[in-house]
């Protein structure tokens, strides 16, 4: 079969479909797109707003506080919240400059496998290191606060090392499986068949 | 209404069966299809004011739409069985009577089976989109294109014979 005889059959015939009239099409500029990068923008966007209220909130709350490990401890999370930021407007910022028209297929698979990559491994990331990182933070607050010889006391003993690994373990695997399960929710398997399809096109 | 929003909805009037048709090329469900439309409709008045008339109108069409429904459009969950949709519009034996009806049936039917990159490379072959242009807009070379489409065309003889 040739693609004339092709084309020939695909002219014969218009497929079934109902013709949008003006006031439809009209209507529908004014719908809320769906696209994953406009999704993505809108996700980025909520993340920076929560970020910056609860930098905001713990802000004040730290001002407040005499010093000590909560407070350096607060303070540490402020600079995270404000890293944070940064790449949140980063990302904002890179999101605005896609466009589908400006780039053929293959560009906008791999811009988006590589913005959506990203995102999903600041995410796996931010679980897998920096938690860790801040509970040893902690740690380390808590050594200067009390002392060293206070500090190791406690820590010797088989009933605080259990407690905080029991703490430490409950808090990494909720908090882990928690945003496994809002990406999930999220972009599904969206990423895979976008990874697909540019395997397609490099084979 | 401003000028340059009728002058869109007088192009989207003039062409939308070309966004029908990826639209049935793409999606089964109907509603998921509509919001296809729609979405493909937002991604072209997006982007109106940049195209500046150097492409083929069609050509900018198709690069948006094709982007639209392959790469950017995530459909929501509505629990459709696809093996049923496809039975239900592409059964064709319920046509009955009319060969360019069945045929034209058909090569639906074939279409679909094709991955995402080979049904726009075969829609737009069938518009008579030239290579060069389709070799833009997927981004490949027209030697790619070429090899694919001979690949596509036999995958499409066995699909339909």
């Amino acid at each position: 079969m040739e693609l004339d005889d092709l084309k020939y059959i695909w002219k014969s015939k218009e497929p079934g479909f109902h013709p949008k009239d003006e006031s439809e099409i009209a209507q529908m500029l004014k719908g809320r797109s769906k696209s994953i990068v406009e999704k993505l923008m809108r996700n980025v966007w909520l993340e920076l707003i929560f970020t910056f209220v609860a930098g905001l909130g713990l802000l004040v709350y730290a001002l407040q506080m005499p010093p000590g490990a909560l407070k350096w401890t607060t303070s540490a999370i402020l600079i995270l919240l404000v890293a944070y930021t940064i790449y949140y407007i980063k990302k904002i910022l890179l999101l605005r400059r896609f466009n589908p028209a400006a780039d053929n297929l293959r560009s906008t698979l791999e811009t988006l496998v590589a913005s959506l990559s990203s995102y999903l491994n600041f995410y796996k990331r931010s679980y897998t290191i920096l938690y860790p990182i801040y509970f040893l933070l902690g740690l380390v607050f808590s050594l200067l606060e009390r002392g060293a010889n206070e500090f190791l006391e406690a820590l010797s003993k088989p009933r605080t090392i259990i407690i905080l690994l029991l703490v430490a373990g409950i808090f990494y695997v909720t908090s882990t499986w928690l945003a496994r399960w809002w990406l999930r929710k999220l972009y599904g398997d969206h990423l895979d068949k976008l990874k697909a399809l540019v395997n397609d096109l490099h084979s | 209404m401003i000028k340059e929003e009728q002058n869109f909805i007088n192009l989207i009037n003039e062409h939308q069966g070309l966004i029908h048709k990826i639209c049935i090329m793409y999606e089964n469900d109907t509603d998921v299809r509509n919001d296809l439309f729609q979405e493909i409709v937002l991604q072209l008045w997006k982007s109106f004011p940049s195209f500046r008339g150097e492409a083929k109108i069609t050509t900018w069409m198709y690069r948006i739409a094709l982007n639209t429904a392959i790469s950017g459009f995530r459909k929501q969950t509505r629990n459709v069985k696809t093996e049923d949709l496809q039975e239900v519009h592409f059964n064709i034996s319920d046509y009955g009577g009319d060969d360019h009806e069945e045929s034209f049936q058909k090569l639906q039917w074939a279409i679909r089976q094709l991955s995402e990159i080979e049904r726009a490379m075969i829609m737009m072959a069938l518009e008579e989109v030239p290579y060069e242009d389709i070799a833009e807009t997927i981004g490949i070379t027209q030697n790619n294109v070429r090899v694919r489409m001979n690949r596509i065309r036999e995958k499409l003889r066995k699909l339909m014979s």
